[in-house]
């Protein structure tokens, strides 16, 4: 190395080191190319999963506020429909999330129901947010397994982050190039790395809760081995969960229970009640949480419980609560970005598109170089445009069939219709990799708007909301718009 | 409030990365105080946020409205080029390109994912065993720790050319992360 480059060099690390992790960022982010850009694009949708619901099922209430009464009724009207041994959990109207709603759970039993502001009832089965959801969560795989490659997703993700930063010396001589048109290759990486680095925060803070939630449950295996080899999972699990109260099957009438959710206001003035929880619904034991929430906390840090007698069980408050309580209540928020209205969940949907580019433009870019050094990978280039944009219409496709077929198996259409593309795409040796992707984003586009008619027209008869329909048009009329802007100025390779 | 404090960070954000931006564009150094001043606004919006909004909330709303209005200046700020090549000022490091060896790849493989998570949790547990405070609270920041150490052996192990090197590290920081963490939650 000459002495004017050793001057010019300013980075902690050797040049040498510097193309040694960038090729760790290449092998890496080639290999999980695929899975990040689902997850990260699944997840993008997942933030407005409570919107989502609410356009699948139109017709949906959506209480601005509940009253204690008509909480106790939804609770009431709740435990008629279903099986012993379910739970109850009523999340309440709050300045974070619009709508009241109830959900039954137990290992074999699952309903959910929206809750209007009178207390009524009605169903809200939203197949295609729940396939999303899962499909974000686990890829439809037996859970552990499914949530575990998720989880190794955030570890690549984490990973590509700091190798991403570290190999990019330049990274604040170039913090404000934005170089469009030109050189492909350029072009994609100055989207790389600015969408890269504005938002790594936003990025980091995805992929740390995000691995750890896909990998809790080995993180847990391998303590409660590690800790409690006696106890097992369970004992580690029992740190973090209040003991059950003592078996005792017989019947009791539900407490009043306007009157415990006051009394929770009451004894947590600063707080507001937010969640109401009920276990073992018309049994002795009983137990009925009330969980509330402060304006300046992440995490719900109040709770009352009490007995089927209506008797207080226990109560906790902020100094009650641990450290790690408190932490793990917060990542779930901090990863959906559910805890601050529709400002904070479209911000996330804005940057979760920003990672959905971030991950695209990284294999273009290896794309890209390979065809300007004279070896072009044209089976590479057809299948990345299959992913890329054969997802979102896949997805798109899903929600459609989903209106007209509630009853179909959403995860094997998904997944038959993705191996299908990306074959389709490995085979078409004529068509090459560019046009395959205008089609595709084409094909997204017309279904946009098919979607949205269809949704919209069964939707304004019933007063339900068209934000989603509009957002869906909007997105049908960038992709137009930027379909004509690539005509009149194409890129060069 | 939730709106306008997004509104407010969202333009803090925008002033700030414009800013920096302006004193970027000089290049010479010669605007201190447009530097200070777009930091300060970065930096104090997710302060005061965090007062205002809460210690959590307001500064993870903070960091991502404040990136979201950096690169609304970023675009703003986007230039068209016309060249479509490459010139050598503009170009960017180059992977290291090695042989493909097959072994080679396997054991990288295995390094940065079986192993890479062995040694990660090694340590991390033993964190966990010898941290003081609540088994809460030390299961949870073990927790934490343990992704985010898997990630930088990835990223080590797949830049490291000496796989020897990488493979005794991580078998020796599995022995002795586990072993510790054995011998101190036996204790």
């Amino acid at each position: 190395m000459s002495n004017t480059r050793k001057k010019q060099w300013r980075w902690p690390i050797s040049p040498e080191t510097v193309r040694s992790v960038l090729s760790s960022h290449s092998i890496l982010g080639l290999a999980f190319a695929a899975v990040i850009y689902l997850v990260c694009l699944t997840g993008t949708l997942a933030v407005f999963a409570p919107d989502l619901e609410r356009w699948e099922v139109p017709a949906t209430p959506v209480a601005r506020t509940l009253s204690d009464a008509a909480a106790a009724r939804a609770l009431a009207e709740g435990a008629k429909h279903i099986p012993a041994d379910t739970a109850l959990y009523l999340a309440l109207p709050t300045p974070a999330k619009e709508g009241a709603s109830l959900t039954a759970f137990s290992p074999t039993f699952e309903r959910k129901w929206a809750v209007a502001e009178d207390g009524s009832l009605s169903d809200l089965e939203a197949v295609w947010t729940e396939f999303l959801i899962h499909l974000h969560v686990n890829l439809h795989l037996p859970r552990s397994w499914g949530e575990f490659i998720v989880g190794l997703t955030g570890v690549a993700l984490l990973s590509s982050l700091v190798s991403g930063i570290l190999a990019h010396p330049r990274v604040l001589r170039d913090a404000f190039h934005l170089r469009l048109g030109g050189s492909r290759r350029l072009q994609e990486a100055d989207l790389h790395n600015r969408l890269g680095i504005w938002a790594l925060p936003f990025h980091f803070t995805l992929a740390l809760t995000g691995a750890l939630l896909g990998l809790s449950t080995i993180i847990v295996a391998v303590l409660a081995l590690l800790l409690y080899p006696e106890g097992g999972m369970k004992k580690v699990y029992e740190l973090f969960l209040d003991a059950p109260p003592p078996v005792d099957a017989r019947a009791a009438p539900m407490p009043d229970v306007a009157a415990l959710i006051a009394e929770a206001r009451a004894r947590a003035p600063e707080a507001a009640p937010q969640n109401v929880v009920v276990e073992r619904p018309g049994r002795a034991d009983m137990r009925v949480t009330v969980t509330s929430g402060r304006a300046k906390l992440l995490v719900q840090q109040d709770e009352t419980k009490f007995d089927a007698g209506g008797r207080i069980a226990g109560e906790e408050h902020p100094q009650d609560f641990v450290t790690g309580t408190r932490i793990l209540g917060g990542i779930g928020q901090l990863h959906f970005g559910w805890y601050g209205g529709l400002p904070v969940r479209i911000a996330y949907g804005l940057l979760g598109i920003a990672l959905c580019v971030v991950t695209s433009s990284g294999v273009t870019i290896w794309l890209a170089r390979r065809r300007g050094r004279g070896r072009p990978a044209p089976q590479w280039e057809r299948i990345w445009a299959a992913v890329c944009w054969g997802q979102p219409v896949i997805l798109t496709l899903t929600a459609l069939l989903s209106w007209f077929a509630p009853e179909a198996s959403l995860p094997t259409v998904w997944l038959v219709l993705t191996v299908l593309s990306i074959m389709a795409s490995a085979l078409a040796r004529t068509v090459p990799g560019p046009s395959l992707a205008r089609i595709w984003r084409r094909a997204l586009a017309a279904l946009l708007v098919v979607l949205a008619l269809i949704h919209g027209a069964a939707a304004l008869p019933k007063g339900g909301s068209l934000l989603v329909d509009g957002l869906l048009m909007a997105g049908a009329l960038a992709l137009f718009a930027g379909e004509l802007r690539t005509r009149a100025k194409p890129v060069a390779a | 409030m939730i709106v306008w404090a997004s509104l407010l960070l969202l333009a803090g954000g925008a002033l700030g990365a414009f800013l920096l931006r302006r004193s970027w564009q000089q290049r010479d150094g010669s605007a201190p105080g447009m530097i200070a001043g777009g930091w300060f606004v970065l930096l104090g919006l997710v302060l005061a946020s965090a007062f205002l909004i809460g210690p959590v909330k307001g500064t993870a709303l903070a960091l991502v409205m404040e990136g979201i209005g950096a690169l609304l200046v970023i675009w703003q700020g986007r230039v068209r080029r016309k060249a479509a090549r490459l010139r050598d000022a503009e170009a960017a490091p180059e992977p290291l390109e090695e042989p493909g060896r097959f072994w080679r790849g396997v054991l990288r493989t295995l390094l940065a994912g079986p192993l890479g998570m062995t040694a990660a949790m090694g340590v991390a547990f033993c964190v966990t065993v010898y941290l003081p405070g609540d088994p809460r609270t030390r299961i949870v920041l073990g927790g934490l720790l343990m992704p985010v150490l898997w990630g930088l052996a990835m990223t080590w192990t797949l830049a490291d050319r000496r796989l020897l090197r990488a493979t005794a590290v991580l078998v020796g920081a599995s022995v002795i992360g586990f072993g510790l963490a054995h011998l101190g939650a036996s204790a």
